[in-house]
C-alpha cells in the first residue's frame, strides 16, 4: 500500500522518464541502423503486407564493396513525409500506380514485371503480398546507385529470390 | 540541561544516516551504470534483421533501471536526506524547555519535501503545549518527562530517574 502511494505521489517523474527512454533511445537506434544515402540502397514497395525486415536481410547479404545496408520500406512509410521517395533507388509498382509516380521513376528506363497475377509467378513472394494485378520493379529517378551497379546489384538478387 | 537530557538524534545515529545515504547514493550510480552499459551493448549488437527486438528491449531496460533508480533516490535516500537536514537544524537551533506529562498522539503531519512527524502534547500545569516529532523518533518519547523544541519540533527529552 505504502508502495503504491510512494508511486503515485511521484507519478509524473516515472511518466517522463519512460517518455524520455522511449523518445531518446528510438533516436538512437535510427541513428544506429541508418546511414547516409550514398552507403544504403533504398527500396519502395507499393503492397499492403511485407516482410521488409526479412527482405532486407536477405538482400543486404554479399552487399557490393561502399554499400552497408538494404531498406526496404512500404509506402506507407513516407505516407508523412513524401519527399523520402524521391530518393529511392528501386520502387516495386502496381501496374495501375505507375501514372501516379512516373515523375519518381528513371525516364526510359526498362521496367521490369515481377509479379503475374494470372500465373501467380512473382520475385519475392516468400516476403511480398502482392494484389491481384501486375507489378514492375523501376530504378529510381535520383537514385544514386546507378553508376556504380549498386541498384542493379539488388534489384538482380530481388529477381531471383 | 538536566543530566537526565537526552538528544533525539545522537552524533552516533547522525552518522548511521550519513554512512547509509552515501552507500545508498554509490549503489544508485553502479546500478544506473550498470543499465546505461547493458542498453549501449544492446545498441552495438543491433543489425538489421534484430533491430526491432533490441530496440524494444534497450527501451525496456532503459525504464526499469530508470524507475528503479527514481524510486530509491526519493523515498530510500531522500527521506534520508531529510531526516539528516531536519536533525541537523534540530541540533544548531534555539531550544526551549517544556515540563509535563508527555504524550505522543495519532495525528500525523507529512510536510512535502520534508519528514513526517507526529504530534506530541505536553500537559503541564497551567496547560498543555503541542509539539511535532519527527515519526522514526516518536517511540522515544515514552516515558519522556520534559521535551526541549526548536521552532515547534522536539529535539530532546527528559526522563524521570
Amino acid at each position: 500500500m505504502r508502495f503504491l502511494k510512494n508511486v503515485f505521489s511521484q507519478l509524473h517523474t516515472f511518466v517522463l522518464w519512460a517518455l524520455m527512454s522511449a523518445i531518446l533511445w528510438s533516436w538512437i537506434f535510427t541513428m544506429v541502423t541508418d546511414t547516409s544515402p550514398q552507403k544504403k540502397v533504398q527500396i519502395y514497395i507499393y503492397v499492403d503486407e511485407l516482410r521488409d525486415t526479412d527482405l532486407a536481410v536477405y538482400l543486404e547479404q554479399d552487399l557490393p564493396d561502399g554499400i552497408k545496408m538494404v531498406k526496404v520500406h512500404p509506402f506507407t512509410y513516407a505516407m508523412l513525409n513524401v519527399d523520402l521517395l524521391e530518393n529511392s533507388d528501386l520502387f516495386i509498382l502496381p501496374a495501375s500506380m505507375v501514372g501516379e509516380y512516373e515523375e519518381l521513376l528513371l525516364p526510359g528506363g526498362e521496367a521490369v514485371k515481377v509479379y503475374d497475377p494470372d500465373t501467380g509467378s512473382g520475385a519475392a513472394l516468400d516476403y511480398i503480398s502482392y494484389s491481384d494485378e501486375d507489378y514492375y520493379l523501376y530504378f529510381g529517378a535520383k537514385s544514386l546507385h546507378l553508376d556504380d551497379g549498386a541498384a542493379k546489384y539488388v534489384a538482380d538478387r530481388l529477381l531471383a529470390s | 540541561m538536566s543530566a537526565n537530557f537526552r538528544e533525539l538524534y545522537t552524533d552516533a545515529e547522525l552518522e548511521k544516516l550519513r554512512r547509509k545515504i552515501k552507500a545508498w547514493t554509490v549503489a544508485l550510480a553502479v546500478i544506473s551504470a550498470v543499465g546505461l552499459a547493458v542498453c549501449v551493448t544492446l545498441a552495438v549488437l543491433t543489425n538489421t534483421a534484430n533491430a526491432r527486438r533490441m530496440e524494444l528491449y534497450t527501451i525496456a531496460v532503459s525504464i526499469a533501471v530508470g524507475w528503479f533508480v527514481i524510486y530509491c533516490a526519493c523515498f530510500a535516500v531522500g527521506s534520508s536526506r531529510r531526516e539528516l537536514a531536519h536533525a541537523g537544524t534540530l541540533r544548531d537551533g534555539e531550544r526551549e524547555r517544556t515540563e509535563g506529562r508527555v504524550t505522543v498522539t495519532r495525528q500525523r503531519l507529512r510536510i512535502k519535501k520534508s519528514i513526517t512527524a507526529k504530534r506530541v502534547r505536553v500537559e503541564t500545569p497551567d496547560g498543555e503545549s503541542l509539539f511535532w516529532v519527527a515519526e522514526s523518533r516518536a517511540p522515544l518519547l515514552q516515558g519522556a518527562s520534559a521535551v526541549w523544541t526548536v521552532h515547534g519540533y522536539v529535539a530532546g527529552y527528559e526522563v524521570a530517574k
